[in-house]
């Protein structure tokens, strides 16, 4: 699971988007990892988290996924991931889980220059990067670019062009407010890696660009 | 998956949920193109069917068919590793399984990422090509399983014509092998009827620093902004 890399989109609407994915190692720690994964999932969820998920139980927090039944599940896991929107959050997390000393591994995915620095300013050293080379082979099988930015914030791919196309197409009618559109597109990414905020202020650009004015504007 | 044709009343909700577009309509009919379909319950989790007609049917757990919705739907099991999504550690515990050491790369391939799936006949082709450049294909890895014992980099016949949502498939290169390697990669990536979202794994150097991006700019491959970070929280730590 490398899925919350390769997320695609202009360096200032990826700025505040970072996933952190608490992951034990399998012949390390991954042997009654439960306890240390339900502390992880206390001290993301003591910072301001934006989405969490649970391909197990096929439903991320923002469809419903209830944290309390969800702690319960860790036993039979070896991760957590959580997304965020700021990097004080960020900062709060891997602060709290150095502290608290739980030994497993935990990596940080967004701008490189930020997170590094986000890592050093709690006393950690970078270990280790997967970057992103971008996306190679038959390209013209791809949506539009526009169509990318939502649909890369599902790694597994299970967010469709065509219901990012059809959501979109309904804000800008004005059929849908930007944050129903948001939990729509947010459902299918059972891991609860879309970022809501992210998408929400992708699709008040949207709306900006052509001219349209959001439901929230227009009540206000 | 497929729908129910009795019970479906043919309002169309499901269709724009299907991310590889295998949900069709005709003569105002809604079925599904089994064999473009990845198994991935994207439609049927969406509760969108008033009638409850989408179902998953017993063959889809079947082999070599059952290969569909372990590569497509994260929260199913790959059997032989325990493991969910596509069911790789890269990077991710580097900090205390040392499987990338400094002097190395990882590299990390995603076939059909993102969203237009891939048939495993197209991994084969680069699983192939990498065994012939003596590469080797990492084993703590679903996609490994699937491959023939005799370390051609062939997959079992019965799987080739499978389609899957997604597979990553990591290889250990060393440092001096790079640009050879990449050179010929992304040349036999353009011939894949697939996409393929490149990774590529670095350890950082005692400066915290990433020599590996100024080596691939010069190489004229651009390096994505945004990445994941291992932090450097698991313990024991491997330095």
């Amino acid at each position: 699971m490398s899925h919350s890399l390769h997320r695609y989109g202009t360096r200032e609407n990826l700025k505040n988007d970072f996933c952190i994915y608490t992951r034990a190692a399998r012949g390390v720690n991954r042997e009654n990892c439960g306890d240390k994964l339900r502390k992880t999932l206390e001290i993301y969820l003591s910072e301001a988290v934006v989405n969490f998920g649970s391909s197990h139980a096929g439903k991320c927090f923002l469809a419903g996924l209830k944290p309390e039944e969800y702690a319960k599940t860790l036993d039979n896991s070896y991760g957590i991931i959580a997304t965020f929107a700021d990097r004080e959050a960020v900062k709060g997390v891997l602060r709290k889980a150095k502290e608290a000393e739980l030994g497993i591994s935990t990596v940080v995915s967004g701008l490189i220059d930020d997170v590094v620095d986000i890592i050093h300013e709690v006393g950690l050293k970078p270990h280790t990067a997967l970057l992103s080379l971008g996306i190679h082979g038959k390209t013209s099988l791809l949506p539009e670019k526009e169509v990318l930015e939502f649909t890369t914030m599902c790694g597994h791919s299970l967010l469709a062009q065509n219901l990012v196309r059809s959501v979109v197409e309904k804000v800008k009618n004005g059929r849908l407010t930007i944050e129903e559109a948001s939990l729509i597109l947010a459902k299918p990414c059972i891991c609860g890696i879309f970022n809501v905020k992210r998408c929400a202020g992708i699709l008040a650009e949207k709306l900006k660009e052509c001219g349209c004015a959001s439901n929230e504007e227009k009540g206000a | 998956m497929k729908i129910n044709t009795e019970k479906c009343v043919g309002c169309k909700n499901c269709v724009p949920y299907c991310p590889v577009n295998s949900i069709l309509v005709s003569d105002g009919k809604v079925f599904i193109d089994h064999d473009e379909c990845v198994d991935c319950g994207v439609c049927l989790r969406a509760e969108v069917c008033p009638v409850d007609a989408l179902y998953m049917p017993p063959e889809c757990f079947e082999y070599p068919r059952a290969i569909r919705m372990q590569f497509s739907d994260p929260g199913v099991e790959h059997p032989n590793l325990k493991a969910w999504g596509r069911g790789t550690e890269e990077a991710k515990t580097n900090d205390v399984s040392g499987k990338f050491a400094r002097g190395e790369y990882g590299l990390l391939l995603e076939f059909g990422r993102p969203g237009t799936g891939t048939r495993l006949r197209e991994i084969e082709k680069v699983t192939t090509f990498m065994r012939s450049m003596d590469i080797p294909i990492l084993e703590d890895n679903p996609l490994y399983g699937l491959l023939e014992a005799d370390m051609s980099g062939k997959f079992k016949p019965e799987f080739v014509d499978e389609k899957i949502l997604s597979g990553i498939l990591e290889l250990r290169i060393v440092e001096d092998d790079l640009e050879d390697i990449l050179g010929k990669m992304f040349s036999l990536l353009k011939t894949l009827d697939t996409v393929v979202s490149v990774g590529l794994v670095s350890r950082f150097d005692e400066n915290a620093r990433l020599p590996v991006i100024e080596k691939l700019e010069a190489m004229g491959i651009p390096v994505r902004p945004n990445a994941k970070i291992n932090a450097g929280l698991g313990r024991p730590l491997i330095d």
